[in-house]
Order: structure tokens, then sequence, then C-alpha cells
């Protein structure tokens, strides 16, 4: 039995356990499911809310609102998080803003996971030049300030939620390919999957039913770190006012718009923050937590 | 001279009157004898770990002192306790230790004492030597700094007598080159240097105590002896007691006066050398002695192992902790764990049932 | 731990024992391993710079929309557009194109400006000293309260300062950047008035810099007080830490000097990771809190449709990049005493 002397926790912890461990494994387990269990319920009822409420409740429309009407603080009958300045109920704003969100996210992360985690297996599978170039190629893009050149792609095809998307994605393929290349080169020569290509078993074959499935958990986490980067920096572009056009509503164009009236109407602000905030923060929590519990010691 | 297993032991000297020493407060101590004021006294030492829901009975109770100057030995498999026991005299278990009973360090009690305490008794009453030499050193530090850092801890010394002193200690562990090696890291010197190194720092603000923490397992058989030689000749030099803690039994026949057999974290035997190995009395330690591959042996003869494993320290069984590998247990010694009592003068044991034959063969 | 850029991973580069007998320290760098490293890192680089030049231009200028249009508007005239176009160059092929445009980098000549009929690089040498003053006044912060909060958590792990500490990172890690500004001003700047929400002065007024420079730090401090009390820990469960603490130093000192010591080294190989968002976040933060900067710049350009402009300041940033990316290899490589001498034993 090792002394553990310095007090130090077992080494390899990673850090992202913000766990408050107990003493006795069972409360560890406990609340290490729940450090998965709650962000990813506040993400479920998120999606619930943007996407299944609307379906269901007639929420007022997020667009097109009366002059009448604006100004209204939270809390008034009818616009639970009140008005904008030009009319517009800021609820439903919210939940149309949180579709965009998510959907560019989802649309994102799935580009790349796809055309970047092949990539990335390919290079690392076969090596060789292939790998160096794409490599080289990796290195450019990662010098490359995203934010920045993701300015500039959406500047010159114009605004709307797919350029958004496309422009966004010249940022997630890379990142996956990094990931999943390091990931094959890691597998690649593991008892198992070189027992697979000694035996003639074609590249493919091992490909998907080896190496695939075992990069899978190390995927998913990075989709979901991934996705919160990209919720962000969507939200950075709408900011900006080179995201989502008008007069659809996102929470970045929201938090802009609120910007001049900071002082007076704090909440126009706020309100949206909050959102973004809980979004983010859980889909980081849930990614850290899954990180652990699947990390391969 | 060889010993009763056959192999070279280290002519003890007398020990000698104390040497001069740099910047002691205290008068330097008189060496060892009977009726003495003992160095270190450990009473009934416990020292449990609670880790992930289990509780791990590391130490179950041990005692004995060391007099100053004196080399004791003691000697287990891993999981026996001894390290922990060693980390307990330092004051270095972690806050997840529960520890009870009593260490004494000249008169003044270890257990409990409080950080700040603990900070000025390590390196100045009791110092270690550890066993990895390529990583007990910080590789990004270079040697010199390390040692003055040890040196200004406890040493009311200026910069540059702190120096000073760290080439004299260089020199002192027969390190060629000394003023030269201060500038140099720890990755451009051998393990058997490093080694010195590490005394080196151990022996900076001249405790009284040196653990010896297999503190030569992981090196050549040539660099073990050459720094064990070293490290009894400091011992001569500074009057400072020896602990030494292995599960090489040879070693301890080699270097030490005294030893003591732990086994599931309880002493089970203790002699001196000679005794220990003329007239092994517990089962444990006969079968310990029995598998030092030696000179004399026939050629390929299998060595007598100790069949099963140790056992888990987590869960407290009554009667003796070896009696499940013990090829003499008897009916009572799986009831009832038999006391540490000093059956002969110098010689106490842990056993219903010793042996009591003589150790086989004296060269 | 390899960074992006040059992909090699530091310390495992080819490092040959230096001469016997040691010798002085000059003979040493002199056929030293030290130097091919550097050459063979810099070798690397130039690529990756050139493939950075040329995403550039491509982005630019083969994406669909036509710059001679968007600059003189809906109204102009077929004559007026083609002799604009002309002008611009615009009729030529794009690759004799990237060709002018990088023949005239190589000569340090930028273009010129659409929009302020100047000269690129004194429009940029204008603009980038406020960013460089913004920048290291956060990484300032950043430092001077990650390194001891990452010490603090490191030394009791578990207790009340290192869960407080992760939790804050977390948190500082989810927040949006223009969130956070506008957090700050609202708290800061609105209530308390303590410091101005709009730049006052021309830039280079810390009162003017503070507010943007606490919104850039902050998550750069839940990043590195993350990484580094991770790394801390680990250095504490190696064996020479033991070796320090039985010297009777406490925890603090150990963590603090010998520990981070050896944090450091790995700090160098992550800083060139945040530099992307570290830039993203520059150019929300300058136009949140109107500094001219070089950020505020390019969104200005972009705007106008100031071709030339955001190619150069496109390029500073990736350039900047990749140097720092280089720096840090190198950096890692100097300060680690084991790469820099060889494993030279006697």
């Amino acid at each position: 039995m090792a002394v553990p002397v310095a007090d130090a926790l077992s080494p390899g912890l990673p850090a992202g356990d913000v766990a408050a461990a107990g003493r006795f494994s069972r409360t560890r387990g406990a609340l290490r499911t729940l450090e998965i269990t709650i962000p990813a319920a506040v993400l479920l009822l998120l999606l619930f809310f943007c996407f299944v409420w609307p379906l269901i409740y007639p929420v007022p429309k997020p667009t097109g609102g009366s002059i009448l009407d604006s100004g209204l603080p939270v809390g008034a009958p009818g616009h639970i998080f009140g008005t904008d300045n030009v009319g517009n109920d800021i609820m439903s704003r919210i939940l149309y803003g949180g579709q965009v969100s998510f959907e560019v996210a989802a649309a994102v992360q799935a580009i790349g996971l796809v055309v970047g985690g092949a990539l990335g297996v390919i290079a690392g599978y076969f090596g060789g030049p292939v790998d160096s170039v794409l490599m080289r190629v990796l290195d450019v893009f990662i010098a490359f300030p995203s934010l920045v050149l993701i300015l500039a792609i959406v500047d010159s095809l114009g605004q709307s939620e797919l350029n958004v998307i496309y422009a966004l994605s010249v940022f997630s393929i890379p990142a996956f390919a990094r990931i999943s290349r390091a990931a094959t080169l890691r597998l690649r020569d593991q008892p198992f999957v070189v027992a697979a290509r000694l035996s003639s078993v074609k590249s493919w074959r091992i490909i998907s039913g080896h190496l695939v499935p075992n990069m899978m958990p190390q995927l998913l986490t990075f989709s979901l770190l991934g996705a919160a980067v990209v919720i962000i920096l969507e939200g950075a572009l709408d900011f900006l006012g080179y995201g989502i056009p008008d007069p659809a509503p996102s929470w970045g164009k929201m938090i802009a718009n609120g910007q001049t009236m900071l002082s007076v109407r704090p909440s126009l602000v706020i309100v949206p923050s909050i959102f973004l905030f809980v979004t983010v923060i859980s889909l980081n929590l849930l990614g850290d937590g899954l990180r652990a519990r699947w990390e391969v010691r | 001279m060889t010993g009763p297993l056959g192999q070279r032991v280290r002519r003890r000297a007398a020990p000698s009157p104390a040497a001069p020493s740099a910047e002691r407060d205290e008068p330097a101590h008189p060496g060892s004898g009977p009726g003495g004021t003992p160095l270190l006294e450990v009473s009934d030492l416990r020292v449990r770990f609670r880790s992930r829901g289990s509780v791990v009975n590391a130490v179950q109770g041990i005692s004995f002192t060391i007099e100053p100057g004196q080399t004791l030995a003691i000697i287990g498999e891993s999981g026996s306790g001894k390290t922990v026991s060693a980390y307990a005299m330092m004051g270095l278990l972690p806050r997840t230790a529960q520890v009870s009973g009593s260490i004494r360090f000249k008169g003044v009690e270890i257990v409990e004492l409080g950080e700040r305490a603990l900070q000025d008794h390590r390196g100045r009453n009791v110092a270690m030597v550890f066993q990895n030499p390529e990583r007990s050193l910080n590789p990004t530090m270079q040697i010199g700094a390390q040692i003055t850092e040890a040196v200004r801890r406890h040493l009311p010394l200026g910069r540059q007598q702190a120096a000073d002193r760290a080439v004299e200690l260089l020199r002192m562990v027969r390190i060629p080159a000394p003023e030269r090696r201060c500038h140099e890291y720890p990755h451009q010197l051998s393990g058997g240097m490093r080694q010195r190194v590490v005394i080196a720092i151990a022996l900076a603000c001249e405790p009284q105590l040196l653990i010896a923490d297999e503190a030569t397992t992981a090196l050549d058989v040539t660099t073990q002896a050459q720094i064990m030689d070293l490290l009894l000749d400091l011992q001569q030099e500074l009057g400072t007691a020896l602990l030494m803690i292995s599960h090489d039994l040879a070693l301890a026949a080699s270097y030490a006066e005294e030893v003591l057999v732990m086994y599931a974290g309880r002493v089970v035997e203790r002699a001196s050398a000679r005794d220990l190995f003329d007239r092994v009395r517990m089962p444990y330690t006969r079968a310990l002695i029995d598998a030092v591959p030696r000179a004399d042996l026939e050629p390929h003869v299998l060595l007598p192992v100790i069949g099963g494993r140790p056992p888990d320290l987590s869960t407290v069984t009554p009667g003796c902790s070896f009696a499940p590998r013990c090829p003499d247990a008897q009916q009572d010694c799986r009831q009832q764990a038999p006391p540490l009592e000093e059956h002969e003068i110098g010689h106490w044991w842990a056993c219903w049932h010793p042996c009591g034959s003589e150790a086989p063969g004296d060269a | 731990m390899s960074t992006s850029v040059t992909s090699g991973e530091p310390g495992t580069s080819s490092v040959e024992p230096s001469r016997p007998g040691g010798g002085t320290a000059s003979r040493r760098l002199a056929g030293s391993p030290a130097l091919r490293v550097i050459g063979r890192r810099v070798l690397i680089a130039i690529p990756v710079l050139w493939g950075v030049t040329f995403l550039t231009f491509i982005v630019l200028n083969a994406l669909p929309g036509d710059a001679a249009t968007a600059l003189l508007g809906a109204n102009a005239t077929p004559a007026e557009i083609r002799a604009e176009t002309i002008k611009l160059h615009l009729n030529e092929s794009i690759w004799v194109r990237y060709w002018n445009w990088l023949v005239g980098l190589l000569h340090g000549n930028l273009g010129t400006s659409l929009y302020y009929n100047q000269p690129v690089t004194s429009i940029l040498g204008q603009r980038i000293p406020v960013t460089l003053e913004l920048v290291v006044y956060a990484l300032v912060i950043t430092f001077v309260v990650s390194v001891p909060l990452a010490i603090f958590s490191a030394r009791r792990p578990r207790g009340v300062v290192d869960r407080a500490s992760m939790v804050f990172s977390m948190a500082s890690l989810s927040v949006a950047p223009y969130v956070l500004a506008l957090l700050l001003i609202l708290v800061f700047a609105v209530n308390l008035q303590w410091f101005p929400a709009l730049a006052q002065g021309t830039g280079g007024d810390i009162r003017d810099l503070t507010l943007p420079a606490i919104t850039l730090a902050i998550p750069l401090i839940g990043f590195y007080v993350r990484f580094l009390r991770a790394d801390l820990l680990e250095q504490m469960s190696e064996d020479y830490t033991v070796t320090a603490l039985a010297k009777g130093l406490s925890r603090w000192k150990v963590l603090s000097r010998h520990a981070l010591r050896n944090s450091f080294i790995g700090l160098v190989t992550v800083i060139g990771l945040n530099l992307a968002t570290l830039i993203g976040a520059t150019v929300i933060v300058e136009q949140i809190f109107g500094l001219s900067g070089i950020g505020w710049e390019l969104l200005r350009a972009i705007n106008n449709r100031d071709v030339p402009l955001v190619e150069g300041i496109v390029l500073v940033f990736a350039t900047i990049v990749v140097l720092v990316n280089l720096g840090t290899d190198l950096t890692y490589d100097v300060i680690d005493p084991r790469i820099r001498h060889g494993r030279s034993r006697s």
C-alpha cells in the first residue's frame, strides 16, 4: 500500500473535478452522478422550453410587437420577462433565440464531428504524407484567431443562419480532426487493434469496428465542451451584428440591443445573459462530468 | 568478516566520542550505552488510514526505542507498516492518517504536535533518505541550492556560509569536485551520486536520527555497499543514530546492531543482529532468512519462498497475523495473537510456538 | 505537451550528450543541440506562416462579394465600378493579386487603406500600442491572481479555498466576454461609478483600461488556476516534494519554491492555446469599451469593406499566434534544465 504522504489527491485527477466528494465511496459515487444528471436535466429543460413549449402553449410572437406594449417590466401580466423597447415579448424572444443557439451549436458540432473526425482518423490511421499535410493545414487553422476569420467569412458570404453555421464549422472541423487524430494514434498501437491489422482485416472495418467505438466517449465530451464554445461564439457574432440577420431574435442580439439601455433597464441584458450562462455552464459541467467518468487511466 | 548469512559484515568500531559540529546550540551527545536516555521512544504507535470508505490499519501498536548513535534496522515486506512508522516519526503523515500512541523524541511528544512545530522537527532532529534517487531531487533546481535550502531552514547562516557548508557536505559524502557540482542539476549526476546528495541534504543540520528508507534498494550492489559504508562512517563521525528500513535481511545483517522484524503492522521479533540470526525464533523471520540467496547453497536448489500473501490490513483478525502462512501454526495461533515479550535478554518475540533451532551454519 | 504550431513535442528532439569534459558554457552552446532545436522549430514555423498569409488572402478575396460595388455603394454606375475594379486590380487573376500582395508583404508594405488613404502599416502602428497595453495589463492581472490562488488551492485540496476557486473557475470559463463586460459596466461604471464605461482618453489611461483588462483577465484566470492547480497537485505527488517537506519546509514553501518551478514549464506550453480566444475577446472588449485598438479597427474595416486593412490586421493577428507558439516552444526548451544541459553524465 502506497503511503499517501503529501496529502495529494490520487494522481491523474482531472482538472474538472469540482465534485464535493465525501470520504466514502457511496457518497462520492452519488455526487459524481449528480454532477452529470443536474446539468443534463437543466439542458433538457432548456431544450424543452425552446423547442417544445411553443408548440404546446400559445407563446406570443417574438417579432412585430406593438410599440404600445413596449417597456413593460419583468413580471408584467402576459409577459413574464417584460417586453423590449419595440414591444416584443422578451420571453418569446428568448425561446426563439434559444432555438437558434441550439440549432447552430448542434449543426456545427455535427459537421465537425463527422468531417473533422473522419479526417483525423484517416490521417492518424494511414499516416505518412497524408498525415503530415493534414497536420500542417491544421496548424494553420489553429493559428488563426477564429473570431476574426469567422467575421470575415460571414461578411463575405452574407448573413444567414446557414452561413453562420458554415463559418463556425471552418473551425470546428480542425478541432475535431485534431482530437480524433490523437485518439487514433493512441488506439492504433493497442494490442487489439494490432491483432486486427495483422489478421488482414480491412482497414475500414477496423476503423469503424474498433477505433470509432473507442473514441466515441472522448469525442462526445469534446462535442459538449465545443458546443459551449460555439454558443458563445455565435452569440459574439450576433452581438457584433454579423450573425443571424434581423428580424430573427437571438441571445447575442438581445444583449447587444440592451446595451444602450443598460443603466435604465438592465433586465434587457440580464435575462438573455442568464440563459446564455446557464446553457453554457451546463454544457461545460456535463462535458467535464462525463470526461471524469469516462477517463481512461 | 562474514556474518551469519555468509555475507560480508562491516566491522563496527566502538562508537566514537562526539565529533565537533558546526554551529550547534546543544552539546554533542555521548556515545550509546544502556541506561542513557533513549533518543527516540515509540510506545504503542498505531496508524490508521481512511480511504474510500475502508479503514487500513497500517501500524497496529509497535513499541521500541532508539539509543543515541545506535544503528537499528526495521525489516519487513511491503505493507508491513515499516515506512508508515518512519513517516510518523518524521511527522510526514497526511491528515487522512489517524495516529495514536506515543512517539517521543528526547522526551518531546511528536504525535500531537502542531504543523509549525513539526516543521521545526523535520530536518533538524530527524532526517530521511528516500528510495528513488532519480526522483528525490527537484530536477529544475541546482544541487547546491537544494542543499543550502536545507541548511538555512534550521541554521542561522548567511548565504555565503551556507554555500560553504553545502560544499563541505558534498565533500563529506565523498562527491568529487564539490564546488562544481553545486551548480549542476540532478540529471547530470549518476544514481549513486544523487543518493549521496540526498544524504548530504539529510545531514545538513546534523540531525540526531537519520532514517534510511530503502535508501539503497534502487542502486546496484556495488553502489549499495559504498552508500552503506558512507552512512556508517558518517554515523561514527557525527554520532547520528541510524534507522535502516528495508526488506533486505542480508543488508540488515551486515550493517545493523539491532533488528526489528515487522509483519502486518506489528513488531514480531526484535534482537541484536547476532542473536536474530543465530537464535531466530519467529517462523516468519526464519522463513525470511531461509529465502535469502546464499553463496554456500547447492546450485540449482529452489529457494524456499513464503507461500500466501500478506494480510489485508483493513480487516482485523483475531489471532496471529502470520498464522495463515506459518508452517508451524497451531490452533491457539489462530485464536489469539501472541504479545511481543522479552523472552530472553535483549531478544523479544511474539510467537506461541517459536523455533528453537540454531540458524544453519556460521561461516 | 505539444503545442499546435510547430507540432513537435518539446523535449523529444534529438538531444545528444554534450562534449565530454564539459568545458565553458560558451563552448557548450556553440556545438549544442539547443541551436539545432531552435533552427528546426523556426524552419517548421515558416510554412505555417506562409499558409496563414495564403488563407488570409484567399478568404478575403476569393469569396463572393464585390468589393468595388460595396465600396462605391449601390448607386454607382457600371463605368465607375469598372474603373474602381481596375484601380483595385480586381480584374487580374487571384493568383497574380496574391503574388503582388505577398511580394509587397515581404517588403514590409501592406498596401493602402481604402478608407483612411494611408498605408496600412501606419494605421496599425497607431492601433497596436493600445491593444498591447490592454493585453499586457490583462495578463499581469491574470498571473498576479492565478498563481497565488492556485497555490492556495493546491495547499489544501478539497478545502474551502480550493472548492471556491474551482467553482469560480468553472463560472468564469462559462461566461461570454460580452456578457461579462456589460456586467462589469453595470456594477462598476453605472452603479459604483468607479470606472468609466467608455474610454475617455485616447487610450493608455489606466482607468480606461481597467475594466476591459479585468474582462479579459477573468476567463484567463479561470483557465490558469485550474491548470496550475492540477499541475501543482501532480508535482506534489512526486518524490522530490517529499524530500522538500522532510527538510522542514511548509507546504506553501514547497509549492511555491519547488512545485511551481516545474509547473511553469508546463504552463509555458499552454499559453499558446489560449491565444485565439484571447484575440477574439479583445475584439469584443475593445468594441464595447470604445478602445481604439486593432480589434476595434478590424470591425470598422470590415464594416467599411476596407480590404487591405482587414487583410493587414488578420495577418498581424495570425502572425502573432504563430510567433507566440514558436516562442513558447523555444522557451520551454530553454527553461527546462534537463533539455538545456543535454544528458551529459560525468
